[in-house]
């Protein structure tokens, strides 16, 4: 009897899967996932926000989670994402998709000793960092291509234009040179990694909320809904608050702090700090004040669960009597949060509840979830609206914030008393993350799925609009 | 010693083992408990002493995990090239697969790779062919037409030929996803077929199929389903005549044929209306879906109690002796038989109509006739359990017809003290409960005129050992005393009237003389006569109630308590009518007739005749005032 363990291969008629080392990109706003199909969690995931360092008249990138947090002198932290939730600065996009996939996975292809840059003078000053010189890379120009044979299956936002895919497929097969190359709607791989081929998708991410029908493994685009209250805003509420709080909430980043003393409650900081000859840009400081938030978010950051809406007068008083949560700045500041906590992620939900000023306009009441979901749902034919509302599933990092699901399953069941809504928010933390990377692994990894890729050859029969016809 | 194995030696019997291994088997036996609690911890199995486990503890095997298989060097994996059988483009995507090794036997039954044994020597030139996973591969079943088939049959108003076309196409795409088909349904009119429009119109000599504006109309799902599904009925029409299709094709086509987009549609917009109620509608909806469960449960409660109290009461006389012909009856038992079931039918149509009310109360009065409860006869022990209540009855009613019954002779009955009967109630009751129930009459006078007719026999209240003897005994005690009783009562109501005709006639005796006296002494006299009688009225109307109440027990029906009452308010009120209205004696009269005429009515026929002798008396008085 031959039972599978760690040495033996798997039945081949168990899972139908036959892998072909493809590798699965998952490009987002916040953290960039690359991996090989076949495995449970990507390889490798990378920050999204790249670093740029102009010097005369050229500018040099830095990539990874390690570069981008250390505070060189007039050092930028930029995202290649645009508002719109479409890539904007292709450039930069490849580049840093180029370092999530050859930083972990493929590695940088072994090229010629005398072209492949390591002979040659070390001459933008960045030798200590272990982060991959692109440009070094590019300007040879006889280098290997990244992908050379590995297929590559890439997601793409529901909304993605046109033009954007057709993009993809070019940066795929001109400047990485991969054999094969599919794209696919995150919506439909966020499905499949909770073994779902119907349902609505429910995505919560760093710069975007999307809700996604997917029917049968394809996206309903009529009903694809996308709002900019996700996790960015979230924490832009957080600034708010601290901001409106009396006295205002200081927030130092880590970088910024040499050390710091145990204070009480509320008092202010005593710290020493950090002073740079020459500082990072103030992107760079935004950047790290965004983790010190994420922070927040993780530890205190709670939405409102209970009955109705946390407007409400008498939910107010009930959330004042709950116990806080304490937290403490990088400087040592800390406070204990009461009521404000629920505050943060409201405008999620109820965009009345959201605070506002200036800087950040009040959200639109058709961007909160529950409306986002009511708008999907109408776009959809009458009767799968059952089937969908009963296949719900919830991704992105920022579904995390505690008792998220609780109160989108109470939204749910007032929009929709009749039906049976049923919410399928994966336990696990980088299953909820990372749900489309494992549904693209997952796709990736099938037999059945090969015949379905764009190889090099019809790319270059029919051209780029090729990924319209085919990735539908 | 001779133990047993020794003479089972020496006889050569089998299950002698020999003396050596038996003493081997010993020591392993003893040997068994340690070995036997393996799967448990060390500690846990001290604790089990020298007793085995209670429950069987079974030993974890070590199965799990396959053994690894060390024979020979590692094998080695190759990346196989290979060409996959559903693409057209041969694209070549690398897997691993095990290296084909020259020794078939060391082979893998999974490995596809090795279909050549050569391949192992050149992987670089060998391309795998897998068609492992072609038949995922599937291509949805379209319906296809030609120019002409479109031309001739195909053609719409509403949908250009370029349009049909497009929507074939999506149809195929998405394998008739209706709602995905419908989701990205986007057509637009191409613009070079605005161009094309002169060159196309004289060739397809059909200026409907390339509209040149068309018009750009969003489609809702009904309108592609009808469209298609209109011309697959045709093609497939055109393709197979209606005659020749068979079953499952006329029913595609009917199906086909039959597609209605309003219907469709009207559907669709009640389950959007369904889905879409608000949290107060659901909560109704739940309420009142609970509430009609809640109701159908009493229903069928309701029917179920109705159905088995049917099942207890007599059932319509049983039409198969009827059908059967007299011819049944001709022996005496058959005509005996018959006698009783019909006495029983009366008598227990009686008890439903006077006792319905009282429920659980009306079968167990129909054990009245029966001899005894306590003591079954075989036949119906053997019988009554396992029938329903309505087989049973049947069975009972006829049990000549249907079964065969040993009759013991009189004497042997009273030897095993068994008894047989007509037949039998359900249930068990007690001798005593029996004795108790014959006490009780109609009335509640008749039933203490019993109690006290029997105190005077010196008949205790509770008889100790009823038995089926002692409750015939009393039965026929019962009846005589009821009769007694209604002798008494008709004794007593006959002196009444003696006695009322007495004073009747004393006074007419007295008139005859007072004639000669003076009016005054005549008018005081007469006053006095009439408050006498006047006087004398309630009683008699007492008895007359007393009367009916004997007449009602008497005849067993059970109307006459409530006849009763109601006939004696109505006496008061004309007691009442008369007194005010003494003048007026035309008037009175007439009510009085209309107050019979009503009670006739009311009343049954056997009380007609003491109710017309009271208001005959009645009238009398009137009529002399």
């Amino acid at each position: 009897m031959n039972i599978p363990n760690s040495s033996t291969a798997p039945n081949a008629g168990e899972y139908a899967g036959d892998e072909v080392s493809a590798i699965v990109l998952d490009p987002g706003y916040s953290t960039t996932r690359a991996g090989f199909a076949g495995e449970d969690v990507p390889k490798s995931v990378c920050p999204s926000f790249y670093g740029q360092i102009d010097k005369d008249s050229s500018s040099h990138y830095l990539f990874g989670e390690n570069a981008i947090h250390d505070p060189l002198g007039n050092l930028q932290i930029k995202n290649p994402w645009g508002s719109d939730g479409i890539v904007e600065n292709w450039d930069t996009a490849t580049k840093v998709w180029e370092y999530a996939i050859t930083s972990r996975l493929t590695g940088s292809r072994p090229s010629h000793p005398a072209k492949n840059g390591l002979n040659d003078a070390n001459t933008n000053g960045n030798g200590e960092s272990v982060d991959v010189d692109m440009e070094g890379l590019e300007n040879l120009e006889n280098t290997e291509k990244p992908l050379g044979d590995s297929p590559l299956l890439m997601t793409e936002p529901g909304w993605n234009s046109v033009k954007a895919r057709e993009k993809y497929i070019e940066i795929a097969m001109e400047e990485w040179g991969t054999p094969a190359f599919y794209v696919q709607k995150t919506g439909v791989l966020a499905a499949f990694a909770s073994g779902k081929a119907s349902g609505i998708v429910i995505d919560v991410g760093a710069s975007h909320t999307s809700i996604t029908p997917v029917l049968d493994g394809m996206v309903l685009r009529k009903g694809v809904q996308k709002s900019p209250l996700a996790g960015n805003f979230v924490s832009n509420q957080i600034r708010l608050i601290f901001k409106q709080a009396q006295p205002e909430i200081p927030l130092t980043p880590h970088y910024l702090v040499k050390s710091k003393t145990q204070v009480d409650a509320g008092t202010p900081a005593q710290a020493t700090y950090r002073t740079y000859d020459i500082p990072p840009l103030d992107s760079f400081r935004r950047n790290e004040e965004e983790r010190v938030l994420t922070e927040f978010k993780e530890s205190v950051v709670e939405v409102w669960s209970g009955n109705g809406r946390f407007s409400n007068a008498a939910n107010e008083e009930m959330a004042a009597r709950l116990p806080g949560r304490p937290f403490e700045m990088p400087d040592g500041w800390n406070q204990l949060f009461g009521a404000e906590r629920y505050r943060a992620a409201e405008g999620l939900f109820d965009a009345g509840a959201a605070l506002h000023d200036a800087d950040n306009p009040k959200p639109k009441d058709e961007h909160t979830i529950p409306r986002l979901i009511q708008a999907a749902v109408q776009q959809v034919d009458a009767d799968q609206r059952p089937l969908l509302l009963s296949n719900i599933v919830v991704t992105g990092g920022s579904t995390l914030l505690y008792k998220f699901n609780e109160r989108l399953n109470n939204e749910l069941n007032v929009i929709y008393p009749s039906t049976r809504n049923k919410l399928i928010a994966p336990g696990p933390l980088v299953e909820r993350k990372y749900a489309a990377w494992i549904g693209g692994s997952i796709l990736a990894s099938l037999g059945s799925f090969h015949q379905l890729w764009i190889s090099r050859k019809e790319y270059e029969e029919h051209g780029t609009n090729i990924v319209e016809k085919r990735c539908r | 010693m001779a133990s047993g194995r020794d003479v089972r030696e020496m006889l050569g019997l089998p299950g002698f083992d020999g003396p050596k291994t038996a003493p081997a088997a010993k020591r392993s036996k003893a040997a068994v408990p340690g070995k036997k609690i393996q799967g448990v911890a060390r500690e846990v199995a001290a604790l089990y002493g020298e007793r085995p486990p209670p429950v069987a503890v079974y030993e974890e095997k070590k199965s799990y995990r396959a053994k690894r298989q060390s024979t020979g060097p590692a094998k080695k994996w190759v990346l196989q090239p290979f060409t996959n059988q559903a693409r057209s483009d041969g694209l070549v995507l690398k897997h691993w697969r095990r290296k084909p090794t020259s020794l078939p036997t060391a082979q893998s039954g999974e490995d596809i790779a090795i279909d050549e044994p050569n391949s192992g020597e050149n992987t670089d030139v060998y391309i795998e062919d897998s068609g492992e996973f072609l038949r995922y591969a599937v291509q949805p079943d379209m319906p296809t037409f030609s120019d002409e088939e479109y031309n001739m049959h195909l053609r719409s108003d509403d949908w250009s030929r370029e349009e049909t076309d497009y929507l074939f196409q999506m149809i195929s795409d998405f394998a008739y996803r209706w709602p995905v088909v419908w989701d990205r349904y986007e057509y637009k009119p191409s613009s070079n077929s605005h161009l094309s429009t002169a060159q196309d119109v004289p060739d397809m000599e059909n200026p409907l199929a390339t509209m040149p504006y068309a018009p750009s109309k969003s489609r809702s799902v009904e309108d592609l389903k009808a469209r298609f599904y209109d011309i697959s009925a045709k093609l497939m029409k055109l393709r197979i005549p209606e005659v020749q299709m068979d079953a499952d094709q006329y029913a595609t086509y009917e199906i086909l044929t039959k597609f209605d987009p309003v219907l469709e549609r009207n559907r669709k917009n009640l389950a959007a209306a369904l889905m879409n109620r608000n949290m107060d509608e659901v909560k109704e909806e739940e309420f009142l879906l609970a509430e009609l469960q809640r109701i159908n449960m009493a229903a069928n409660r309701l029917d179920a109690e109705r159905e088995e109290l049917r099942s207890r009461l007599e059932a319509p006389v049983p039409n198969t002796q009827v059908s059967a012909g007299l011819a049944s009856f001709t022996s005496s038992t058959a005509l005996a038989q018959l006698f009783s079931q019909l006495f029983q039918q009366d008598r227990s149509k009686k008890r439903a109509a006077g006792g319905g009310g009282g429920g659980g109360a009306g079968p167990g009065r129909l054990s009245l006739s029966a001899a005894d409860h306590l003591t079954n006869t075989p036949t119906s022990t053997s019988h009554g359990g396992a029938l329903s209540g309505v087989n049973r009855r049947q069975s009972l009613a006829q049990p000549a017809i249907q079964t065969p019954v040993r009759h013991l002779s009189p004497n042997a009955e009273l030897r095993y003290n068994v008894s047989t009967h007509e037949r039998l109630t359900s249930g068990i009751t007690f001798g005593a409960d029996k004795l108790l129930k014959m006490r009780q009459a109609k009335s509640n006078v008749q039933t203490q005129k019993i109690g006290q007719a029997l105190a005077q026999l010196g008949i205790a209240d509770i008889i100790s050992i009823p038995t089926a003897r002692v409750g015939d005994a009393f039965e026929s005690l019962i009846t005589k005393v009821s009769k007694l009783l209604d002798v008494r009562k008709v004794r007593e109501k006959e002196e009444g009237e003696c006695r009322v005709l007495e004073a009747m006639k004393a006074r007419r005796m007295s008139e005859i003389q007072g004639d000669d006296d003076d009016d005054d002494d005549d008018n005081r006299t007469r006053r006095e006569i009439q408050d006498s009688q006047e006087r004398e009225s309630p009683s008699g109307n007492g008895e007359d109630d007393d009367d009916a109440d004997a007449d009602a027990d008497a005849d067993g029906d059970a109307d006459g308590d409530v006849d009763v009452d109601a006939e004696g308010e109505e006496e008061e009120d004309e007691d009442a009518e008369g007194e005010d209205v003494e003048s007026q004696m035309q008037q009175s009269t007439r009510q009085a007739s209309e107050a019979m005429s009503t009670r006739a009515t009311s009343t049954g026929h056997k009380r007609s005749a003491s109710v017309l002798s009271q208001t005959s008396t009645k009238s009398n008085k009137r009529a002399r005032k």
